[in-house]
């Protein structure tokens, strides 16, 4: 009896859940086909089919369009909104607070000061076709990464709290670097500031080639920790006591997360709030439990970021728009929603 | 008997601070230990280093008889679980999942729940009285019912010894009850090994079968509750004064803190000493006053065990005890004529006479110039179990003492004491 209500439970558990996923890869299936639509010029239905489909029936320049243009920039959007979701999911797990962000440690900062000193050295070095400011922005990101990993570490383990305060100290010490570089050199600044705010603008298929391995690997890494992951947000210690290799478990973790944030910061620039809130709203919907927690954040970071991308490159057009200011607008009052209602249910 | 958990000379320091000074210990399997100890006694660091929480500086923690470093993480949570202090769970896991949870070291990275697992679960859900919650979110439920789901999560490891770190300081009393209710009946039931470390001294010492005092990173006394728990112990290792007495259901013993009046007596204690005669609960309502008020009392002989020498007792007032059920010894009324010798006042409550006291209406007659305060609110007559003995004493002393004053409202007692002071 107890049995068969409890299967009960389970069973209207799950079926929500596909609901839930069914309708997320729907949308965010539909939000690709409309994001090529909408641009600049003119695109009709027909063009795009017949582009999918393959034949030869397109003109050169609406191939290009579409194909170097539109689709590598949407494909960007998409992995750049479900990394940084996914990444904000895991650090906010294992750091067991939910204000925490990818960028915590100081990542985006150290990106900065790679794009800042590039712009600074003049070097204009091309790594597989690339300007050389994303490589730049990875090299800093990685950089900063590792140097707050040996700052916090304690012989084999890495208190959290320590992890967090060298990462605000690193980013601190960063950021007025980075303040430094542009006094000494004023002109020529747009590029970097439109890297700080954070865009995808003139996003093309290298860039994706060129984060995917990391991507992927962080990926990885990730979803083969799901269930650990589940059992850390216990709280190390009974983490521990469930048979759980907790700072081994973290810091392959963290690393993961790093790698993966470092990765996408170093195409976008920072785009905030979506590794923050992402994570929250996907939690609301589908529960703490990370095997339906990460894919659906990943579905979610990646249609909100879309959508903030079209926009910002509609809305003004000609004039693009960096994409961060439209996620920090949608995300900010939010942000301060969860504040004025801290309550126990954050979770 | 099969040794459970042993350790070894385990010594253990936060920093420069040294917390345990080496521990030897021998658990049998089945056992219901309690550690108990003051805070910064070093009880919790024993639990995390039997638990490996933290590793000892020295010596060695041996479970099964084999080395705690020797078991891999996951071989150690099917032997051990561990309930810790903090049990909070920040995330809105349901109780079922999170009882679920328990059977990780069991289960593989990519494989589903098996049909043991939930077996087992629901198993462990009957035994805690979770199964009603299964579908409630953790951060939904009382602090009882959380430590319940906690302590199931525990019992899905299928654990031989489980270890138990205040697992009541945040619950309201009747929650305290259930949850030891529960754990003594894991061990009776399931000769599950028990070790849980608390700072109540009453609830482990009705529950557990053996308790272990713990001194500045030592063992100072080891062995049941009525050997653990005597008043030299507790003044020993807390530096506390209190009364032990015998709970009247379990005949286990409990533990009283006698308040620490003394302190404020010293600063305010007045120059005038009042020996007291009570008996069968008479004075006890107006002991606590006449302290409070700062005189230097003295009572006696009072009967051990009677109510007024309880209150006597923790009040810590000094006194002539005597056996109860037999009369009154030479050597005890002695002792209480050095008591009343030094008095300026003495009192008289309307205690009821019989053999065994009649020797303290006696004394009377040996001090007709000391003042005294004789209770008259209720007849001697009626008070009399000797046939009239006692009223022919009490009356005799009225005609001859001079420095008789009789009380016949009891609430007018403080009134006449600060009259007579004067």
């Amino acid at each position: 009896m107890v049995e068969a209500t409890g299967d009960l439970i389970i069973m209207g558990e799950n079926k929500k859940n596909i609901f839930v996923y069914l309708t997320a890869v729907s949308f965010s299936v539909l939000l690709i086909f409309l994001a090529l639509f909408i641009g600049s010029s003119q695109i009709g239905p027909a063009d795009i089919s017949s582009y999918i489909m393959g034949s030869n029936a397109v003109s050169a320049s609406t191939a290009i369009i579409i194909g170097e243009i539109r689709l590598p920039r949407i494909l960007l959007a998409f992995m750049v909104g479900a990394g940084l979701a996914v990444a904000g999911s895991v650090f906010q797990a294992i750091i067991r607070n939910p204000m925490v962000d990818p960028y915590i440690i100081g990542i985006s900062a150290g990106a900065g000061t790679g794009v800042m000193l590039a712009l600074f050295l003049g070097i204009e070095i091309t790594i597989f076709n690339l300007s050389s400011l994303p490589a730049f922005a990875f090299m800093g990101a990685v950089a900063t990464v590792f140097t707050v990993y040996q700052l916090a570490r304690v012989g084999n383990k890495l208190p959290v709290l320590t992890f967090l305060l060298a990462g605000v100290a690193v980013s601190f010490i960063l950021n007025s670097l980075m303040s430094f570089l542009m006094v000494l050199r004023t002109e020529n600044l747009q590029q970097l500031v439109y890297w700080l705010m954070g865009s995808l603008a003139g996003a093309g298929w290298g860039d994706i080639r060129m984060i995917l391995p990391y991507f992927l690997t962080a990926l990885a890494v990730i979803i083969f920790y799901l269930k650990d992951l589940n059992i850390l947000l216990l709280g190390e210690e009974s983490a521990a006591h469930l048979g759980l290799n907790v700072e081994r478990t973290k810091i392959i973790l963290l690393g993961a997360a790093s790698l993966m944030t470092a990765a996408v910061v170093s195409v976008s620039g920072s785009i905030g709030f979506i590794g923050l809130v992402v994570p929250h709203i996907a939690r609301l919907i589908i529960g703490p439990d990370h095997r339906r927690l990460i894919p659906l954040a990943a579905l979610f970071g990646a249609s909100f970021l879309l959508i903030a991308d079209t926009a910002a490159r509609t809305i003004m057009a000609p004039i693009e728009l960096p994409v961060g200011i439209l996620t920090a607008l949608a995300g900010g009052p939010y942000f301060i929603y969860l504040l004025r209602n801290k309550s126990k249910n954050i979770w | 008997m099969k040794i459970m958990l042993k350790t070894d000379k385990i010594k253990f320091s936060y920093a420069r601070e040294k917390v345990l000074r080496g521990i030897d210990l021998e658990i049998e399997a089945g056992s219901f230990i309690g550690i108990i100890g003051p805070n910064a006694s070093g009880k919790s660091t024993l639990l995390k280093n039997m638990s490996q929480t933290l590793k000892p500086e020295s010596g060695a923690v041996y479970l099964d008889h084999q080395l705690l470093n020797d078991y891999s993480s996951l071989e150690l949570a099917k032997k051990m679980a561990v309930v810790p202090q903090d049990t909070e769970v920040n995330f809105n896991f349901n109780v079922y999942d999170i009882i679920m949870m328990g059977r990780h070291p069991y289960q593989k990275r990519w494989s589903g729940l098996s049909q043991e697992d939930k077996k087992i679960v629901k198993e462990v859900m009957e035994v805690t009285d979770t199964l009603k919650l299964r579908g409630k979110l953790i951060n939904e439920l009382s602090g009882g019912e959380r430590q319940r789901v906690i302590i199931a999560r525990a019992l899905a490891q299928k654990p031989d010894i489980l270890l138990l770190d205040e697992p009541t300081s945040s619950l309201d009393i009747n929650y305290q009850g259930e949850i030891y209710d529960l754990l003594n009946y894991l061990n009776q039931e399931f000769n599950l090994t028990i070790i849980t470390v608390s700072h109540d001294l009453n609830l482990t010492a009705q529950y557990c079968e053996e308790l272990l005092l713990l001194k500045e990173g030592r063992i100072y006394a080891a062995g049941p509750a009525e050997e653990v728990l005597t008043e030299n112990n507790i003044k020993a290792v807390y530096n506390a004064e209190v009364l032990i007495k015998t709970n009247p259901i379990s005949k286990k013993p409990f533990v009283t803190l006698v308040p620490e009046v003394n302190r404020i007596k010293k600063s305010k204690q007045k120059d005038f000493k009042i020996h007291i005669i009570a008996g069968g609960g008479t004075a006890k309502n107006w002991l606590y006053k006449l302290e409070n008020l700062g005189y230097q009392l003295s009572i006696g002989v009072l009967n051990i065990g009677d109510a007024d020498w309880q209150a006597a007792k923790e009040l810590g007032i000094k006194m002539v005890e005597a056996p109860p059920f037999i009369d009154i010894s030479e050597t005890e009324i002695q002792k209480n004529r050095e008591l009343i010798e030094k008095a300026d006042l003495i009192i008289l409550s309307d205690l009821p006479f019989g053999h065994g006291n009649l020797a303290n209406l006696e004394v009377l007659f040996d001090y007709p110039e000391k003042r005294k305060i004789l209770f008259s609110n209720f007849d001697i007559k009626k008070r009399d179990y000797i046939k009239g003995k006692a009223e022919k004493i009490w009356n005799k002393l009225l005609e001859e003492d001079q420095n008789i004053y009789l009380l016949k409202e009891k609430d007018n007692l403080i009134s006449k004491i600060k009259k007579l002071e004067n």
